[in-house]
């Protein structure tokens, strides 16, 4: 970075009068959703293509004796039927780990693994053909317990110990910390599988493009993670390929991990083998039970307190269960780890977490990345200790939550204020400490109300998880509006408005003045992948980074039409002009044009990578993340004693945004989070049993609707800036959906005086672990 | 086979469909209103609700053989860029459309209920939202679009 860049970041992270930052901005998605219009990658299929449909295993651990393709092959319009053996390249489809063929060979490791390709014209066809496709299997024994497959002589899954990652964190002397403490709890908590479940389904759109370039149009968060596996499958040159993100209807983390690659695949090595454009789409069944879930664990914590309520020692055994291929379990594990004790200042830590492999479906990236996980045992822990202790939930937090200066579990120092005051206007918003108390003595029949509080931390970005970069490309057109072009993908978080606003901010212009082209391979070099709520903070120092290069050259030309130094110029509100002379202005239009004029092409790069983060993986001691996120939340929700069901009436959501850069897209993500963390805390589970799928459809697998959604979120936006992100931003994309689990059954436990230890909070669970309560 | 005639849009239109031919298959591929998706094929996301004579209609479970005679809504008929309509231009305001795939649904779906009531409670809203998905979690948003055009706010 020059210094000339440098200045004037440092002179943007000053200002606090913001021209479009912080300002109420419509999406730049927007008219196109109201429209209707046809953005989504199956609104884009033309002509008649082929029809890719897999064939999937029936067993969730087998071996495959043989694959007999001969019937479905000649049945009518069937083109072909694609195996292992027709992989031209390499039959590996894992989003980072090469441990998942693309089409199995061998053996089966879940139920729903693909075997074969069937192509052909129409749909109906095609299915019918599948079901065609013979396969013999030899059944293996089948480990759904990630307990069960720890155990040395338990089957393996693949050909490597079943327990993938051990992870440690070793902070202090923690058979010390017990000694000196009052009070020693242990508590196991448990959560479930849910899907994160795009309404969107996997589909892909592939065909020979200009320059003989085979061009695959698909739904997804990571349009270079897809093109970099899909060559390798294809066994073709990168140049040949092209990948194009079309709108995507929704992400939450299983479009960023294994099934984009898979569809993308299918519908290639389709158009490869038969010339044609193809399409392969799943159905929602066939999505629910291949998408990557948001892991289960069962989380064991052993906490030591003294006498007033301070954390002196935290004992942790975190137990994944990641399915039959790791995906990013090994990734999730670490994160859940790093946060296990919650926002708190505990001197002596010990934890160990293991990703396991099972026989289960893959779970991989959902929302939260570990962090709900986490939360809910944490924070229920926390409760659960204030209530031995005779003490309310906020004071025990008071005491021992994350201040400036404070140490993590990994021993990194806290920078910003961020949680105290997220904590203390959670508790003043709400009236928390007096509603507690108040609530916790009522005996009301049959409807009993609770009102319960979680906070958070929240690591920022990759840190540990990789290359923490981004890149954009901006330029201006003829006509004064501008470009905006990145690998960074949008599919529903409304992070790509962001970096429209930095654009916006740093040239001077209003955002309906800068336009989004859509990810193309072709186009853009390699953004890093769209996960970790990574857009806005990185992505935006890499918009920042293009805009000011832009706004550099053009303050040149006006340097000299105006005849005032370069670095004088202001650029506000589509108007240049110096600093001291406002009057002496000329336009944004005027000053493109003179650009043009001289050839100059205004066209930039922008670039920004985090710097490294360093943790010791034997002791977890370190600085893992670069700044952190924080929040509370407060749940306030009625119990039906009679019945079990847990309606939540309220949340207030207060988060530590680090710099709104677009409060109305905060909104939307506080509320966003909230609900779809309240499905989590008590609707939504894939039930396997042996292995197998009970409930992948929308039917039995429930998700919030508008009638479990609360009467009122109160979004609560707290600004203390992170050293990392544009402007100060902190992470926020998954940030809401991390604590509403751990809120909500605080707040049950408020109302009926039991701690329910397990996900999700069904009427029934609720209903057997009040048990006997009665009025 | 045989020959329909209905209207899209305000449009009419003569098709000739197939007995089994769902309405969804039809508007989408047939005809091109593509604002139509489809979340599950099964009637449990709402995700390809059009108005029928004003009411919504799962068109994955609707058999377009049956809509002869019919007038339908899709969203393509609610407004244009140069003329919104107020609900699209309050779901802009307020932040509704996040990943934008229910956002036709949910448009038809309140469309359809202030055009029977002016002033809906939140509970009605709710209640007649209640058959769209939306994993974005938009509700609050939708009840305040709702809200923003039937002048409570």
């Amino acid at each position: 970075m020059n210094e000339e860049i440098g200045r004037r970041l440092r002179e943007i992270e000053e200002i606090r009068d913001f021209f479009v930052v912080g300002k109420k901005v419509a999406r730049v998605d927007a008219l196109d959703a109201v429209l209707g219009k046809p953005v989504y990658t199956s609104d884009l299929i033309t002509g008649r293509p082929l029809y890719v449909k897999a064939v999937r295993s029936t067993h969730p651990h087998a071996h495959i004796k043989s694959i007999n393709i001969s019937k479905a092959l000649n049945m009518p319009l069937i083109h072909a039927v694609l195996t292992y053996r027709d992989i031209p390249g390499l039959n590996d489809a894992g989003s980072l780990i090469p441990d998942r063929p693309l089409l199995a060979y061998e053996k089966v490791r879940h139920i729903g693994e693909a075997i074969a390709l069937v192509v052909g014209e129409e749909l109906e066809r095609v299915e019918e053909a599948a079901d065609q496709v013979e396969v013999e299997y030899d059944p293996l024994p089948v480990v759904t317990s990630p307990r069960e497959a720890m155990r040395p002589d338990a089957p393996r899954i693949q050909d490597r110990d079943n327990v993938v990652t051990h992870f440690k964190i070793r902070k202090g002397d923690v058979e010390q910390g017990f000694r000196q403490s009052h009070l020693i709890l242990e508590r196991t908590y448990r959560t479930q599988h849910i899907d994160g479940l795009p309404l969107e389904i996997e589909v892909a759109y592939s065909f020979w493009g200009s320059d003989n370039i085979l061009t695959c149009i698909s739904t997804m968060q990571n349009p270079f993670d897809v093109y970099n596996k899909v060559a390798q499958i294809l066994g073709m040159p990168k140049e040949r390929l092209r990948v194009i993100q079309a709108a995507t209807g929704g992400g939450f983390g299983p479009k960023s991990d294994e099934t984009p690659i898979d569809v993308a695949a299918y519908a290639c090595l389709a158009t490869l083998k038969t010339g044609r454009p193809a399409v392969s789409a799943f159905t929602r069944g066939e999505a629910m039970t291949v998408q990557c879930k948001r892991h289960p664990f069962e989380i064991t914590h052993r906490v030591g307190v003294s006498r007033d309520g301070r954390l002196q020692a935290w004992k942790s055994t975190l137990i994944e269960d990641t399915g039959a291929y790791i995906s990013k379990g090994h990734l999730v594990i670490g994160r859940a780890t790093f946060h296990c004790t919650g926002p708190y200042e505990v001197p002596n830590v010990w934890a160990d977490g293991y990703c396991v492999l099972t026989n289960n479906t893959m779970a991989g990236s959902t929302r939260g990345f570990g962090a709900p996980q986490s939360h809910f045992a944490a924070e229920m822990m926390m409760d659960e200790l204030a209530a031995e202790l005779g003490m309310s939930p906020a004071e025990i937090r008071r005491r021992n939550i994350l201040r400036v200066g404070g140490l993590t579990a990994t021993s990194q120092k806290i920078e910003d204020p961020g949680l105290e005051i997220c904590f203390e206007r959670a508790l003043q918003i709400t009236g928390f400490e007096r509603r507690y108390a108040e609530l916790k003595s009522r005996k009301d029949w049959p409807i009993r109300r609770g009102i319960g509080l979680a906070l958070l931390y929240h690591g920022n970005t990759l840190g540990p998880e990789g290359d923490d970069f981004a890149s954009v490309a901006t330029w201006v057109n003829q006509d004064g509006t501008v470009t905006v072009q990145t690998g960074l993908t949008e599919f529903g978080t409304g992070a790509i408005t962001s970096l429209i606003i930095v654009t916006a901010e740093t040239l001077g212009i209003q955002p309906d003045r800068i336009k989004l082209e859509r990810p193309d391979t072709l186009a853009i070099p390699n953004s890093g992948p769209t996960v970790a709520s990574r857009t806005t903070p990185i992505g935006g120092r890499a918009a920042l980074d293009a805009a000011v290069k832009i706004r550099q050259m053009v303050a040149a030309v006006v340097s000299e039409i105006l005849g005032v130094g370069a670095e004088n110029l202001v650029f506000r509100e589509s108007k240049i002009y110096p600093r001291d002379m406002p009057s002496k202005s000329i336009s944004w239009k005027e000053a493109v044009e003179a650009c043009h004029k001289l050839g100059l092409e205004l066209k930039a790069s922008g670039y920004y990578i985090a710097p490294p983060t360093k943790w010791d993986p034997e002791t977890g001691q370190g600085s893992p993340y670069n700044q952190y996120t924080f929040g509370a939340l407060v749940s306030e929700v009625s119990v039906d004693m009679e019945t079990g069901v847990v309606k939540v009436d309220k949340m207030t959501a207060v988060y530590d945004v680090g710099r709104a850069i677009n409060p109305l897209g905060l909104v939307s993500t506080y509320e966003s989070g909230s609900i779809m963390g309240l499905g989590y805390a008590l609707l939504e589970e894939i039930i396997h049993e042996d292995g197998r799928l009970l409930n992948p459809n929308l039917h039995t697998y429930i998700i919030p609707t508008t009638v479990e959604a609360p009467s009122k979120i109160e979004s609560v936006i707290v600004e203390s800036p992170g050293p990392m992100g544009v402007y100060g931003a902190k992470a926020m994309g998954e940030i809401p959906v991390v604590l509403p689990a751990a809120s909500i059954a605080n707040a049950v436990a408020n109302a009926t005086g039991v701690f329910i230890r397990r996900l999700p909070l069904r009427p029934d669970r609720v209903l057997s672990e009040i048990g006997n309560l009665k009025y | 086979m045989r020959q329909i005639r209905f209207t899209v849009n305000g449009g009419r239109y003569e098709v000739e469909v197939r007995d089994n031919e769902r309405l969804v298959d039809v508007l989408r591929n047939k005809l091109g209103f593509k604002s139509v998706k489809e979340g599950c094929g099964v009637g449990d996301c709402g995700l390809c609700i059009v108005l029928v004579g004003g009411r919504p209609v799962n068109s994955c479970l609707a058999l377009a053989s049956r809509m002869d005679g019919e007038e339908i809504l899709t969203v393509e008929g609610l407004g244009s860029a140069e003329h919104l309509h107020p609900l699209q231009r309050s779901y802009i305001e307020v932040g509704a459309s996040q990943c934008g795939y229910c956002i036709p649904a949910a448009l038809l779906v309140t469309h359809s209920l202030l055009s029977r009531k002016s002033r809906p409670s939140a509970d009605e809203v709710r209640l007649a939202l209640r058959s769209v998905l939306c994993r974005c979690g938009s509700y609050l948003r939708f009840e305040e679009a709702v809200k923003v055009v039937s002048g409570d706010e």
